[in-house]
């Protein structure tokens, strides 16, 4: 859809258009994901023959991007609410839809792929109104695979959408609502100006850190990067000031000249918390050093994201990771694979804890392997969410078992119209970042959306479950989980590592274990034979190669005590449904 | 041990010449070689070049071995093996070796074999089992194998060799008992034991890794069963007076297999013909590796490389049961890992040499690997 805009008002020609345009990052486009929010400017001639400045900002789908979808909201008068004309309202669209109310925004309704065999335009406008009770009877019918309707979107948002309120005149307040690194200029800021002007050259402050920066180059995207001398109150712009590091300019934070202070700064935003915590672990040791760097350089461009170094007994040192979810888990441990070429091992994710010991004390933990002793636990609180999931009547059965084998608790179901039902539950958070998603697109055969927010925590009665492999306990196996699930979970996870681990040369024994109590057991039968038993003739390099690439299988994975462990052993869990079924 | 280190025009130790005669009367499922039905002009082109390269080579030393693989060199017309040999120097030889498929071996063959020099005749029998036999294409029967010995030995080839697959689509206890059985009243001087290996660029592997029906892949014995199968050939063998001296090779003392000998050993060899592999004490090259490739090719030679010594010391001299003998500089760069094993029950340690264990052998790609780089 925004690439159709680009395309309509001529920031982009046919000929300069790509799928995707503004999803720049390789991942984006593989993916067809939006991770990122992207701003552009569009200059859109009306029908009432005025001209336009628009300022554009896509924004990503997901729950785990949400605070992407609420900074760039503050920066807006107004917001399309695109709905898919044959999907309907989904999880996210309700969510999304309650962030720009709540931020006073106008809201036009558009009710994209209306071209597609499947759509049901009015069945759909019923469901705006009904759901998110927004009036849809000017509801713009579009495609923008096929163009149709994207005229009518600019006239709607020229119309509709209220023009900046503030004053070029008054004293500068802009608003940070995004910024990242870039080797050459430093911090790129993206800010949004509400009041004032900015120029090149002049020196401006930033409200949290009192430090003052001189503007060394300005300009707008559209969607590549033009300069410009100034950005005036109402229009959205990049800035960079020699700032080193992008937590020196913080997303939310306010800018203002500093030859004219301001007594108030604009409202900010919510640091985002990262909730769902992994350890990564360079499968090299030597990488250790390297895989660091790399951290850091991303976390220059993602503030989501936090990093401490811990070890492992049975992986090295490593670092402990905090992610928004697990899509934003997989795109780090994905950018450090392919940008950086590190070969990692990516511990079970989980969540954080708060755990009040028999001192008195509270201590929050995010790793198995810091659980306290259970004799000093008094009371344990997990992370819940509130999860909204969107579905059809027919997959109702199996997504209500799948909620109630994940430990949900139903807070509302509701007819939807169109054969579609709303469900409401509150539910652990650790339950969403082990094999959720992937079971509710099985249980629906991908008709069901899902959104969710952090609700608080409740008590729960969690235990942590140790793996021995050969008789030893491997730290970097242990997770934690409910002690009602405690049983199926650990048969479950040493059944999948049983077929992940290949056979070694002796027997070896898989046991989960809670305690000093061993809860589940199996064998890995010893390899009995790997052996070249055939003549070629004296071709020695044909020998040779074989032992190199069963030498290579064995350099990617990670050998605990006399076990050579694989990769993905160390994420099976993640895989372990209740029945021990593999996807 | 010192092994030769001779190399180029120097070549001076006692040299092995391989000769590569890839066609086949049939291709067998389970092979990967580039050998197999060729066009029957293919043949006379495939011998004009092989005789060029043989004449072409500057022999800087005599052949002591020769040995004539394939494919199936047994079925080459008399003229044709006397025309090849005639340009090998250093006939009589100690030890020419033939590769022939059992079954239908004609006296006057036998004859014109023993004429060109010949004195050591390999058969690749593969299975006694009827029903094995023709599960893998072969059409011989274990009647005609024991025909072939008689017919050999009755001809002054004493030096036999019959060839035994372990794991073939279909084999049971009962028939690789069978197999073991005959081989006791055959009585060869030399056996070779070969367990099946799936490579996926055989018709069999690419079933067996696809799924299909043909080629009997869903009949495979599993791994286990191949190694008990193996084990018990190790077994009655030794009873037979048949020591392993190789990790598939069994021999009565004194017919283990010179030619082969020198692969293990690392000492030098020169392969002629498509697909032929040679070792100058320093060097390492290959021909090209189809006969249509070979016929045309300006350069028959497709790759050359520096011989890694250190390494192959080990991962190519521990297949021989008499070990290997442990350097001061292996010492420190091998040292750990052979520790390892000898912990792990896979090498056992003598003095400063170190041979593969029973467990070891059948585990012996797991100690290789940790000789290479």
């Amino acid at each position: 859809m925004a690439d159709r805009l680009l395309e309509y008002t001529g920031a982009l020609s046919q000929r300069e258009m790509m799928e995707q345009v503004l999803d720049s990052m390789d991942l984006e486009r593989e993916r067809g994901i939006t991770i990122k929010a992207h701003a552009v400017r569009l200059e859109y001639h009306a029908d009432n023959g005025n001209t336009y400045q628009l300022n554009l900002i896509d924004t990503p789908g997901h729950v785990d991007f949400t605070y992407e979808v609420s900074r760039s909201l503050q920066a807006c008068e107004g917001a399309l609410l695109v709905v898919d004309a044959s999907q309907g309202v989904e999880a996210q669209t309700l969510a999304n839809t309650y962030l720009a109310i709540h931020h006073n925004l106008e809201l036009i309704p558009v009710i994209n792929k209306i071209d597609l065999p499947s759509a049901e335009p009015e069945r759909i406008k019923e469901q705006v109104e009904q759901i998110i009770g927004l009036d849809a009877s000017e509801a713009v019918l579009a495609s923008a695979k096929s163009g149709i309707g994207i005229h009518e979107i600019c006239e709607a948002v020229v119309h509709k959408v209220p023009p900046p309120k503030g004053d070029p005149a008054a004293p500068l307040r802009a608003l940070i609502f995004d910024s990242w690194f870039d080797p050459y200029r430093g911090v790129i800021i993206l800010a949004r100006l509400m009041d004032g002007t900015i120029r090149k050259g002049q020196r401006i402050r930033l409200w949290s850190t009192e430090s003052t920066y001189e503007v060394d180059g300005l300009g707008y995207q559209s969607p590549k990067p033009v300069p410009c001398d100034t950005l005036s109150a109402g229009e959205v712009g990049f800035l960079f000031a020699n700032i080193k590091t992008v937590s020196d300019a913080k997303v939310g934070d306010t800018i203002y000249d500093a030859a004219n202070p301001i007594s108030e700064p604009l409202p900010g935003f919510e640091e985002m918390k990262p909730m769902v915590f992994a350890g990564l672990y360079p499968v090299e040791s030597h990488e250790h050093g390297l895989l660091r760097d790399a951290l850091e350089k991303l976390r220059l461009n993602d503030s989501a994201f936090n990093f401490e170094p811990e070890n492992s007994v049975a992986l090295g040192f490593g670092f402990r990771c905090g992610f928004l979810g697990l899509l934003h888990l997989e795109i780090v441990q994905e950018r450090l694979e392919r940008e950086f070429e590190i070969d990692l091992i990516t511990t079970a994710p989980g969540v954080r804890y708060k755990v009040e010991l028999g001192s008195g004390e509270i201590v929050e933990v995010d790793n198995p392997t810091k659980w306290p002793n259970p004799s000093e636990i008094i009371k344990i609180e997990e992370p819940v969410i509130d999860a909204t999931v969107i579905t059809r009547e027919e997959y109702l059965g199996e997504i209500l078992k799948l909620m109630e084998e994940k430990r949900g608790n139903q807070k509302k179901f509701e007819y939807i119209g169109g054969g579609r039902v709303m469900l409401l539950y509150e539910m652990p958070l650790n339950e969403v970042v082990l094999d959720f998603y992937d079971r509710l697109k099985s249980a629906s055969r991908g008709y069901a959306s899902l959104d969710y927010h952090l609700a608080g925590y409740r008590i729960s009665p969690m235990v942590k479950m140790d793996v021995l492999v050969a008789g030893d306990p491997v730290d970097a196996l242990s997770i934690i989980v409910h002690k009602d699930f405690a049983f199926e979970r650990g048969k479950a996870l040493i059944d999948r590592l049983r077929k992940l681990i290949p056979r070694q040369q002796f027997e070896v024994a898989l046991q989960a274990a809670i305690g000093a109590k061993i809860i589940a057991r199996e064998n890995i039968a010893a390899l009995r034979k790997n052996v070249l038993a055939k003549c070629y003739g004296g071709d020695i390099s044909r020998k040779r190669k074989l032992l190199e690439k069963q030498k290579e299988g064995k350099r990617r994975m990670k050998r605990v005590g006399r076990v050579e462990i694989p990769q993905e052993a160390f994420l099976a869990v993640l895989k372990v449904s209740q029945s021990g079924s593999e996807e | 041990m010192q092994w030769p280190r001779p190399h180029g025009r120097g070549m001076n130790a006692m040299a092995g010449v391989y000769i590569s005669w890839p066609f086949c009367a049939q291709k067998c499922t389970y092979c990967n070689f580039a050998s197999g039905v060729f066009p029957r002009e293919l043949e006379g082109r495939y011998l004009e070049r092989l005789r060029r390269e043989l004449r072409d080579w500057e022999w800087p030393w005599v052949a002591e071995t020769v040995y004539l693989g394939g494919g199936t060199p047994g079925s080459m017309a008399a003229e044709a093996l006397e025309g090849v040999l005639s340009e090998v120097r250093g006939r009589p030889w100690k030890e020419a070796t033939l590769e022939a498929a059992p079954g239908w071996i004609a006296r006057e063959q036998v004859q014109a074999w023993r004429r060109c020099g010949i004195n050591r005749v390999s058969l690749g029998v593969q299975s006694f089992v009827e029903r094995e036999l023709r599960r893998t294409g072969r059409k011989h029967t274990a009647e005609g194998v024991a025909r072939d010995v008689a017919l050999l030995l009755s001809e002054g080839i004493g030096e036999i060799n019959l060839d035994l697959i372990a794991g073939l689509p279909g084999q049971t206890e009962a028939g690789w008992r069978e197999s073991l059985d005959w081989i006791e009243r055959l009585a060869p001087p030399h056996v070779s034991v070969y367990m099946l290996e799936v490579d996926d660029d055989s018709n069999l592997g690419h079933e067996l890794l696809l799924g299909g029906v043909r080629y009997g892949a869903r009949d495979v014995p599993g791994e286990e069963q191949i190694a008990d199968f193996y084990e018990e050939a190790v077994e009655r063998l030794a009873g037979m007076g048949l020591a392993r001296y190789e990790i598939s090779n069994f021999a009565r003392p004194g017919s283990e297999s010179l030619h082969n000998l020198k692969y293990w050993k690392r000492e030098p060899y020169v392969g002629f013909g498509a697909d032929a592999h040679s070792f100058d004490g320093r060097l390492r090259w290959q021909n090209v590796e189809t006969p249509q490739e070979y016929v045309q090719a300006e350069q028959i030679r497709c790759e050359t490389t520096e011989a890694h010594g250190d390494e192959e010391k080990f991962f190519v001299g521990l297949r021989l049961m008499t070990g290997v003998q442990v350097a001061d500089e292996d010492e420190a760069r091998y040292g750990e890992a052979i520790g390892r094993f000898v912990g792990d029950g896979l090498l056992v340690r003598d003095g400063d040499v170190v041979k593969l264990t029973n467990r070891g052998v059948l585990l012996s790609n797991e100690v290789f690997a940790a000789f290479v780089d």
